[in-house]
């Protein structure tokens, strides 16, 4: 009865309609939990700007706002990279701060005044909603089921995988670089699917849009005609795929073009390769199958065939020709680490020094990607079912992104799209299954014999060439109610672990603004340290507009962005000699050090030191990466070597070896650090030693500040002595012993000449 | 007067030749021998007098271990770098206008100079700067030159020699090109060309069947996602010993793993995503209801026990993880 | 030009303020006041030229060289006291502090009795050495005077000193041929490796220093001899701080003023017979008003730098030019001479260096005088700036002996070509090609377009074994 009543809605239009919305509200829904999902920084601390790059978005995106597009485009950065300036303009990707900064102008159109700070906070959340929409499309292009898509995008909403770098306040490049990458390999599903040179010009475009927001695009450049030489590989060549790729690539290529920082690289550089070599590759193919329909002959088939092989080869060898000698730029170091994992450990110790190119352990995959991490491979097994175009598109997407997940931690980000859209087919063709109400009728005996010996039909004979093992039965369907209730039962509850795993996560890992640290007190309560920005303000208030500030990398953001000062090296780090400088400065003796620091112009230097706080992520664990670097530039001024005992251990103590306790950098953390405690007991938390009473002296740097916590300390560089003395024996006047008077020694004594 | 100063000025270089004489005999000898065959093989007194003040021209020994028993596989690796760059040098340097001079001291031979010299561990290259002569400074004790950073190359410990031979030609090292190579990668690629020809039609059926590449596919993926790479580029123990003899199989901390374990996982996953297919595929496939009963309860009991298995593992790996299946607390 | 009026008035203010370029206070330690006859002319001389001198002993609490943190007295001028140390308010420390603080000290010594150790100190902090027991006589036994010290030959007669270098100024020449006389005086040696030091005064190349305590025949080993024994010294710190030591307090007595001194047989042993008149009160003078700061001192006034690329009126100073601009610097200088501001004029041989640098000078120019003002020079020169971005100085380090220090320096940045300052490309010949290739495709492409839509399709009929025929 309640059936009949409630069929107008299920059938026909009417159908139809309450459907689309009800599918209309769910995405809704999934947005919102997913905006909602990101806003725990927000919440716990309050709306500010995370870690250390988005402080340059965010300063670059004030710059813009204020300046105008032109100014940013042509922006000479003179507060960075202190004397050498940076040209700013020309060496970011500005999708980032052009999106945030019309977001900004629309909504001061719109009359509604709002600060571009809370517009960089919450863009990265923002996105996160629409890219479970492009999700959700993408899914539906690769399977017929209807919830697939939706089950994708409530993953892809709240995969911890993504959140890690889109919560709210982490206002990065990934930010909006995720939702262009899953829209773009969406519209370039939709081209090749309809083989239309719309759609294929739209993937362009948001190709192009990608490559202005993130140097991840190469993932792009090289999976999709990665996709097009499988699918070539397969015979699939068609004239919808040669279309859709050659619009793409043409009009993709000159979109990216169109970035200062990109320029030449399509046409110059290895990475960009692959993409045009399928585009000849494509050419030739076309050609071939052209003359082929006019002139139907087996052998002039095979000719062909060898002919197309032969041209391949030798282009292919041109490149690596043209390679080699030096025309096409080789891999950039980031690239080319993937391959030789080992490369970067030895030649450019400045990329293995980030943490986030590190390879990634089994636990972070589970940890990101809960249950999904196994469905994952079920989904992908599910896409060979049927091998469209698209499902080898999936395969391909899924293998690539394992690899390079598995290289660098951050690529994890990625993987994780696919993986949701996997999952998704996975669990979707579960539910399917599982879910129908009406069971199949009981079989008779004759089809308990044929279905229980199971004597393969001749049909099936064909099946066996192609087709999955496990398909090779007819779909009969779940017979009892029992199987269909337990299967369905345990899924949700998988599920349902799934949504608290992924909200722990996201509350306990990803939503801390690393400039901001929070403690747990002894009685559980939350304590905020705010050291740096208590430092950077002091900065902002007690120093010259133009005082340079030194420190090691990291916080030359922070310092540009917080304090508004100029620093010699930040984390763009496009000067490894610059760099390597600031390093050999920390990590030489004061007598070295200090022309360098006056050659620089430096005022004020900077160091993070955790030891008594117990904060391990200090310059003195990061020392070795300073050594190593200037070791590079300055192989025997700085020696790694020099900074281990005999025995090879890294110390701080007493036993640390004469190099490291004369290193500016050593001195400066530990300087008049055991005066916080009684004689005999004073220590370092982080390293767990005991340290000697007697700190280190400084002669050329006097302590300008230290933060509550003694997290970060500011020293100010001395000026030359007035009265022409070295600044050690005037330091030592000032302590107040008398310089010895010069006995006059034996043998001929120097005399003034003029 | 004037006849006088001609006569010193005559006499000068003469006094300076006789002077000199000893050690230019020494370096000539020595750089004949080593035109013969270089690196020299030294023994003590050889060591000695090589290395023996004043000598107007430089000296590179490797300080080295090669018999078996010692066990040094750096000496053994680095040994023909070695000797490729001692002979390209001393060949690109015929007339010894570099003046230096490579010796190779194997322990065998020199128990008494390792003695002297302190080393506990080889192999160890000493460079002697010259006493007197055009180039000589002032401090000659040996600068040494450790293998911290684990074998050399020959390219890498030239550059390191040239840094401290201003001023004097440093004849590049010419590594022979490896004919041998050559020859086996072009044979070995002739033949798989012949094989693929005659073995294609055979292996159609192989390369065009979707079980083998799903199956390919999968293997990979799984390999990837449970850290393979990283055990790749991090080198890390296939297992390791708990303290109390028995191995662990699971490394302690969140981003540290053994072999055995990312294998474990692979296997876990395996069985996790085997059971999901079975059970969307396999199962509504089955035409007998009491099988396809046992089938359901079966695989998604597996599903059940392993998923809870791997929640407990991952507890392990991260302490204060709360969330947890039966019947693994 | 307006600027430079202002300047005109400026001077004039100088001359009506005071003496000294800066401030007129002067303190005068001094043992006991009964002394102050000795010097009666000196100190007369001095408030002739409108110091406001402050008599104090070195011993009493009073004196203090600050107050609240800032300098007291713009000048200190101490006489030698007799007892051996200085108070509590005279140390070291506090006497250096006064120095990098900008106050000038004029330090007389006598080898009557010993050096306070204090002050001995002070001066090895200075790089300037006495002779060990603090007690040392300079004596010469071919220059001295025959008339006071016959005997003894402690009062030596040294001639005018002549500049230091050939290229530096020389505020010490008097009128050439007169004598100095300077007697019962302490020498002292400067280290050779502070570049702050120099020798005004030196001793003849016959004299010696020795210790009269100690009664040997004839002196082996003396503490320093001829050239090297400096009688009177300047130390002229970073920030200008003028430091003067003079070897004989003696020199400044009224005695010395206008004694009259006969040379003995020098070197080449001709003895002059005529008593000649001292030029000690001209030098101490010409002394007293360098360490002063009433001669020597520099002043940088206008710096201007602006684009030179034939605009009317290019903007003064501005923050930020582009690679390869042209472009004009100018300073302006003058000379405080006395009682007033005069234009400066750097000595024969010597020139102002300008340097446009970034960690190393990319260029280093003599700048040129571009015009003369009543009170001061300006100088100027024009260049190309260097093809690389980055944040440079323009620097004018002036650093001479004698003259106090001058270390401008302005910061500009240079940045690169904007986006629209490379020429278009028509205007490149080179890409003519290419412009022609796209010209072509897109007639091509419109050709094509065209072709494609006014071409009938051919209807194709089946047969009926599906293939198609044309």
């Amino acid at each position: 009865m309640a059936e009949t009543v409630a069929d107008p809605f299920f059938k026909g239009n009417t159908g139809r309609n309450t459907r689309g919305i009800l599918r209309l509200s769910i995405l809704v829904l999934i947005a919102a939990a997913a905006i909602a999902s990101r806003l725990f920084s927000v919440i716990r601390f309050e709306s500010i700007i995370h870690e250390f790059d988005p402080w340059f978005n965010f300063r670059a995106t004030k710059y813009l706002v204020s300046n105008g597009f032109y100014d940013f485009w042509d922006w000479f950065d003179d507060r960075t990279w202190h004397p050498l300036g940076r040209v700013t303009g020309g060496t970011l990707y500005p999708g980032l701060m052009v999106t945030s900064g019309a977001i900004y102008h629309a909504l001061r159109a719109l009359t509604i005044p709002v600060d571009i700070r809370n517009i960089c906070v919450l863009l990265a959340p923002g996105f996160s909603g629409l890219t479970a929409f492009a999700t959700y499309l993408f899914t539906n292009e690769m399977s017929t089921s209807p919830s697939a898509g939706l089950l994708a995008a409530a993953f892809m909403g709240i995969a911890p995988g993504y959140i890690s770098r889109s919560v709210a306040g982490s206002y990065d490049n990934e930010a909006i670089a995720i939702f262009l990458l899953v829209f773009t390999f969406y519209l370039w599903i939709k081209a090749v699917k309809l083989g239309s040179a719309m759609w294929g010009a739209l993937c362009a475009l948001f190709y192009g849009y990608m490559v202005s927001a993130w140097g991840g695009y190469v993932f792009i450049t090289n999976l999709i005609p990665l996709h097009v030489f499988v699918l070539v590989c397969m015979g699939r060549f068609s004239p919808r795929l040669y279309v859709s790729y050659c619009t793409w690539y043409a009009l993709g290529t000159l979109a990216s073009m169109q970035i200062p920082f990109v320029g030449f690289l399509p046409i110059r550089s290895s990475e960009h390769m692959s993409a045009l070599g399928v585009f000849g590759l494509l050419q030739l193919v076309g050609f071939v199958e052209f003359v082929r329909s006019g002139v139907p002959s087996k052998q002039f088939g095979t000719l062909l065939r060898g002919f197309v092989l032969l041209v391949f080869g030798i282009s292919f060898g041109g490149l690596v020709l043209l390679t080699v000698s030096g025309v096409i730029a080789p891999w950039t170091g980031r690239f080319y680490s993937l391959w030789d994992t080992g490369y970067a450990k030895i030649h450019i110790p400045i990329i293995a020094s980030v943490s986030e190119h590190q390879p990634t352990a089994w636990p972070a995959y589970f940890f990101d990607l809960n249950l999904l991490i196994w469905l994952f491979p079920a989904g992908v097994y599910l896409c060979f079912q049927k091998l469209a175009d698209e499902q080898v598109f999936v395969v391909v997407y899924s293998i690539l992104a394992s690899y390079f997940s598995g290289v660098m931690v951050r690529l994890m980000l990625t993987l994780t799209p696919i993986v949701c859209v996997a999952a998704a087919l996975a669990v979707s063709s579960l539910l399917d299954t599982y879910l129908l109400l009406k069971s199949p009728e009981y079989p008779g005996d004759s089809a308990t014999e044929a279905g229980s010996n199971g004597t393969p039909a001749p049909s099936k004979k064909a099946a066996k060439q192609d087709g999955l093992r496990s398909m090779r039965q007819p779909l009969v369907g779940i017979y009892t109610t029992f199987s269909k209730m337990s299967v369905v039962s345990a899924l949700t509850s998988y599920l349902l672990i799934f949504v608290l795993h992924c909200t722990w996560v996201t509350s306990n890992a990803y939503s801390s603004p690393s400039v901001v640290l929070a403690s747990r007190m002894p009685d559980g309560s939350q304590h905020i340290i705010d050291d740096y920005r208590e430092a950077y303000q002091w900065l902002r208030q007690n120093t010259a507009e133009d005082a340079k500030i030194m420190s090691w990398w990291d916080y030359g953001y922070q310092i540009g962005g917080m304090a508004d000062r100029p620093t010699l090296v930040d984390n763009n780090t496009w000067n490894n000699t610059h760099i390597a400088t600031v390093g050999k400065a920390m990590s030489s003796r004061e007598e070295v050090s200090y022309p360098i620091m006056r050659q620089h112009e430096v005022d004020y230097v900077l160091v993070v030191f955790g030891g008594l706080l117990g904060y391990s992520g200090d310059d003195i664990n990061k020392f070795l990466w300073m050594v190593r670097i200037a070791e590079g530039i300055w192989p025997d001024e700085v020696k790694e070597r020099d900074f281990f005992t005999d025995r090879g251990e890294y110390r701080v103590d007493e036993g640390a070896t004469e190099t490291m306790k004369n290193s500016l950098m050593y001195k400066m953390s530990y300087y008049n650090y055991c005066t916080l405690f009684p004689p005999g007991q004073c220590q370092d938390r982080v390293r767990g030693v005991k340290l000697p009473d007697v700190g280190p002296t400084l002669n050329t740097v006097e302590e300008a500040f230290t933060s509550e916590n003694w997290i970060i300390r500011i020293f100010k560089v001395k000026d030359l002595d007035n009265a022409g003395r070295d600044l050690a024996s005037a330091a030592s006047f000032e302590r107040g012993n008398k310089k010895k008077k010069t006995i006059k020694k034996r043998g001929p004594k120097v005399l003034r000449v003029e | 007067m004037h006849f006088l100063k001609g006569l010193l000025l005559s006499l000068l270089p003469a006094a300076a030749l006789a002077a000199k004489k000893p050690v230019v005999d020494k370096f000539s000898q020595f750089h004949t021998k080593a035109l013969a065959s270089t690196p020299l093989k030294l023994d003590d007194s050889v060591y000695a007098k090589l290395t023996a003040a004043p000598r107007n021209y430089s000296v590179v020994v490797l300080l080295t271990a090669m018999e078996a028993r010692f066990g040094c596989a750096l000496c053994r690796e680095f040994q023909p770098e070695w000797d490729l760059l001692s002979s390209s040098w001393t060949k690109g340097d015929k007339k010894g206008d570099s003046r230096l001079v490579f010796g190779t001291l194997d322990f065998v031979d020199g128990k008494n100079t390792f003695q002297s010299l302190g080393l506990q561990t080889a192999p160890v290259l000493l460079f002697f700067q010259p006493t007197v002569g055009p180039h000589a400074i002032p401090d000659n004790g040996p600068i040494r030159y450790d293998f911290t950073s684990g074998p050399q190359s020959a390219e890498q410990v030239h550059s390191w020699i040239a840094r401290y031979l201003p001023d004097r030609p440093h004849p590049q090292v010419n590594r022979p090109i490896n004919w041998v190579r050559g020859i086996a990668i072009t044979t070995t690629i002739l033949a798989t060309i012949t094989f693929l020809s005659v073995a294609w039609p055979y292996m159609v059926p192989i390369i065009q069947n979707r079980n083998v590449w799903a199956a390919i596919s999968l293997i990979a993926i799984l390999l990837f996602t449970t850290g393979h790479m990283f055990n790749h580029i991090r080198k890390v123990p296939y297992v390791t010993g708990d303290g109390r003899g028995g191995v662990s199989y699971f490394a302690g901390g969140f981003s540290n793993q053994n072999g055995l374990e990312t294998q474990i996982l692979a296997a876990i996953y395996g069985l996790l995503s085997f059971a999901t297919i079975s059970l969307a595929l396999k199962v509504p496939r089955i035409t007998d209801p009491k099988t396809q009963q046992v089938a359901v309860i079966v695989w998604s009991g597996v599903i059940f026990v392993m998923y809870s298995f791997l929640l407990s593992v991952f507890r392990m790996k991260n302490g204060g993880y709360p969330f947890w299946l039966p019947p693994f607390f | 030009m307006r600027w430079i009026l202002s300047f005109l008035l400026l001077g004039l203010l100088a001359v009506v303020q005071a003496a000294s370029a800066s401030g007129n206070k002067l303190l005068v330690v001094i043992e006991e006041l009964a002394e102050k006859s000795k010097y009666s002319k000196y100190l007369g001389d001095l408030e002739a030229r409108g110091f406001k001198l402050t008599y104090e002993s070195p011993k009493s609490d009073k004196v203090a060289l600050f107050e609240l943190g800032e300098r007291a007295y713009d000048h200190l001028l101490i006489l030698p006291p007799k007892s051996k140390g200085l108070g509590p308010q005279l140390t070291p420390k506090i006497l250096l502090d006064f120095i990098n603080a900008g106050g000038n000290i004029l330090l007389t010594l006598s080898s009557s009795h010993p050096t306070p150790s204090a002050l001995v100190s002070l001066l090895l902090e200075l790089d300037i050495h006495l002779p060990s027991d603090r007690t040392g006589l300079v004596v010469d036994h071919f220059n001295y005077d025959t008339i006071s010290a016959a005997e003894k030959h402690d009062v030596v007669l040294v001639p005018r000193p002549d500049a230091l270098r050939s290229d530096v100024k020389n505020f010490f020449a008097g009128d050439g041929k007169d004598v100095i006389a300077f007697p019962k005086g302490v020498g002292q040696t400067l280290g050779n490796t502070s570049p702050l030091l120099t020798p005004i005064l030196r001793a003849p190349r016959t004299a010696y220093s020795y210790n009269p305590k100690e009664e040997v025949e004839g002196v082996d080993d003396p503490f320093a001899v001829g050239q090297q024994l400096s009688l009177v010294t300047a130390m002229q710190a970073r920030n200008s701080a003028r430091f003067t030591v003079i070897g004989a307090s003696e020199m400044l007595e009224n005695a010395w003023f206008d004694a009259k001194v006969k040379p003995s047989a020098g070197l080449t042993g001709a003895a002059s017979d005529k008593a000649a008149k001292t030029a000690n009160q001209a030098f101490a003078k010409e002394v007293t008003g360098w360490t002063f700061n009433e001669i020597g001192v520099l002043k940088v006034g206008k710096i201007e730098h602006h684009l030179d690329e034939g605009e009317t009126e290019p903007v003064i100073n501005p923050k930020i030019y582009r690679v390869k601009n042209d472009v004009k610097y100018f300073i302006e200088l003058s000379e405080y001479q006395w009682d007033k501001w005069v234009p400066f004029q750097p000595a024969e041989g010597d020139n102002v260096q300008l340097e446009f640098s970034m960690l190393s000078p990319f260029h280093r120019l003599p700048l040129t005088l571009s015009s003369t003002t009543p009170t001061s020079t300006i100088w100027t020169t024009s260049f190309k700036i260097p093809d690389q971005h980055g944040i440079f100085n323009f620097k004018v380090n002036h650093k001479r002996p004698l003259l106090s220090n001058i270390e401008e320096k302005n910061t500009v940045t240079v940045r690169h070509f904007a986006h629209d300052e490379w020429p278009r490309s028509w205007a490149i010949t080179g890409a003519w090609p290419w412009m022609a290739g796209i010209a072509v495709t897109v007639a091509g492409w419109v050709g094509f377009v065209a072709l494609w839509l006014w071409s009938k399709p051919v209807p194709l009929k089946l047969t009926n074994s599906g293939k198609k025929v044309v």
